[in-house]
C-alpha cells in the first residue's frame, strides 16, 4: 500500500474566488490544489452537499479531512450512486483547500486508491439520454 | 407601498396591452377552466400545448460534481446575466457607484452567502435543475430546491390591489402566443436582483415580461424584460437560456437543511465536523 499523504500542488490560477452553487465559495482557495492520499471515513449522501470525510495517516497518526461536494442531484449527474464508496476504501482526492488553513476543502477530482476512476459522467450520460425521445 | 403602484409601471399597460393582442384568445382558456378536466375543449387546447417535458438547468450554471462550473467564479463572471449593471437613470446609477466604492462591504456579502432559495428573477438564473408542467389552466416551473412557479393560463388578471402585497417571486400570469409563453409579473418583493448582484436594486414599481419558448429539443429560451420608471433609464432585456439535463431523468428532493455544514462563524463561513 502506498504511504499516504497530503501535500499543495501547483496553483491553478483559476480566480480568486470560488464558484459554489449553493452558497459563496470564497472560503476555498482555488490557486492551491491539495491531493489527499488515504481511506474514506465515511461518504455523506446528503443535502445540501455530499461529503468526503477521509483519514490520511500522519506523523501523529491519522488525521481527518473533510471535503466538500454538490448535491445528490449533481453526484447522479456525473454516474456517482449513494454506495459508490464505503468506509475503508481507499481513495486519492484533490481538493481546493481552505483559506483558513481548517482541514477541509473542496472536491475537484478523485480516484480509487489504485488510481482507477470512481464514476463515469460519460457512461451515465449516454446510458440516460439514449432513451430520451429527444 | 400601494399596491396600485405595482401595475403601473411605465411600460405596463403597453406591455399589458401587447399580451392581450396577441396571445391565445382569453376567452378560450377562460372557457376551459370552467369546462370540466376531461371535456373536449380542454383536450383540445391541452394537445394543442407544446411539450417541454423533461429536466432543465440553466445554461449559466455548467456544474460538476463539486456543485461549481469547471471555471469557477470568473466563468460565471461571464455567464450570469443578472450580475451585469442594470441600465439605471442618472440618480439610482449614482447610488450604485457609490455602493461599488464599498468594497469590504460586497466582499463580506460575497464571502458569506447562502441561498437555499432565491427571489425572481434569480430564480430563473439559479443553479437548480427543474421541470416544466404545461396545462391549460397554468404552467408551473417546478425547481429542485422545492420552489414553484406558477404561471396561470386560464385568462385572469393580477389580484386587486386589495389581495396584492410583494412576494419573493412576485405574481405572474400568463398568455400562449404560439409556442412561447408570455409571462407578466409583477408585486416583486424588493431585494437584490440576485446573489453576487448586491447593489441591483429595483423600485416596488418593477414590472417582468418574459417570453419563453423552445428553440429545440436542448434549449429553453426567456427574453426577459424588466422595466422600473424610477430606477431604470429603459427597459432593460436579458436573454437566460437553459439546456435539457440529460444525465439523470427524474429530480430528487432537495432539503437543505438536511445536513448544512457550513456555519458562517465571525464572519467567515467554516466547515464543521460530521
Amino acid at each position: 500500500m502506498r504511504k499516504p499523504k497530503a501535500f499543495l500542488g501547483a496553483p491553478l490560477f483559476l480566480a480568486v474566488m470560488h464558484a459554489v452553487a449553493h452558497h459563496s465559495g470564497a472560503m476555498f482557495d482555488d490557486r492551491q490544489a491539495v491531493t489527499l492520499t488515504g481511506t474514506v471515513n465515511a461518504f455523506q449522501w446528503t443535502n445540501p452537499h455530499c461529503w468526503i470525510q477521509v483519514l490520511v495517516p500522519g506523523p501523529q497518526g491519522p488525521v481527518e479531512w473533510s471535503v466538500e461536494m454538490g448535491s445528490p442531484s449533481l453526484l447522479l449527474r456525473g454516474g456517482w450512486k449513494p454506495r459508490t464508496l464505503k468506509v475503508g476504501d481507499p481513495i486519492i482526492i484533490t481538493i481546493h483547500p481552505m483559506r483558513d488553513g481548517t482541514r477541509g476543502g473542496l472536491f475537484v477530482s478523485a480516484t480509487r486508491g489504485d488510481g482507477t476512476p470512481i464514476a463515469s459522467p460519460n457512461e451515465a450520460q449516454s446510458r440516460v439520454a439514449g432513451r430520451h425521445p429527444g | 407601498m400601494k399596491a396600485s403602484n405595482l401595475s403601473r409601471t411605465r411600460g405596463g399597460v403597453a406591455l399589458s396591452v401587447l399580451i392581450l393582442l396577441s396571445a391565445v384568445p382569453t376567452g378560450q382558456h377562460a372557457s376551459v377552466a370552467h369546462a370540466g378536466p376531461g371535456s373536449a375543449a380542454r383536450v383540445r387546447v391541452f394537445a394543442a400545448l407544446p411539450d417541454w417535458s423533461g429536466i432543465w438547468l440553466s445554461a449559466a450554471w455548467p456544474l460538476d460534481v463539486s456543485g461549481r462550473p469547471a471555471g469557477g467564479e470568473a466563468q460565471l463572471r461571464q455567464t450570469l446575466q443578472l450580475i451585469r449593471p442594470p441600465p439605471y437613470n442618472p440618480v439610482w446609477n449614482a447610488k450604485y457607484e457609490a455602493g461599488l466604492k464599498d468594497n469590504a462591504a460586497l466582499e463580506a456579502q460575497n464571502a458569506t452567502f447562502k441561498a437555499c432559495a432565491r427571489s425572481f428573477p434569480a430564480l430563473m438564473e439559479a443553479p437548480w435543475m427543474f421541470q416544466v408542467v404545461v396545462l391549460p389552466e397554468e404552467t408551473l416551473f417546478i425547481f429542485e430546491n422545492q420552489q414553484v412557479r406558477h404561471i396561470y393560463t386560464d385568462g385572469r388578471e393580477h389580484p386587486p390591489e386589495e389581495e396584492l402585497w410583494p412576494t419573493r417571486l412576485g405574481d405572474s400570469v400568463g398568455r400562449w402566443k404560439g409556442d412561447t409563453l408570455v409571462i407578466d409579473t409583477i408585486a416583486r418583493k424588493q431585494g437584490p436582483l440576485a446573489p453576487r448582484a448586491w447593489l441591483s436594486l429595483l423600485s416596488d414599481r418593477a414590472h417582468f415580461v418574459e417570453e419563453i419558448r423552445m428553440v429545440d429539443k436542448s434549449q429553453l429560451e426567456d427574453q426577459l424584460t424588466i422595466d422600473d420608471p424610477l430606477a431604470l433609464a429603459h427597459p432593460w432585456r436579458i436573454r437566460l437560456t437553459f439546456k435539457r439535463v440529460t444525465e439523470i431523468k427524474r429530480l430528487v428532493d432537495y432539503d437543505c437543511t438536511e445536513n448544512d455544514r457550513n456555519p458562517v462563524v465571525d464572519g467567515k463561513m467554516v466547515i464543521s465536523s460530521p
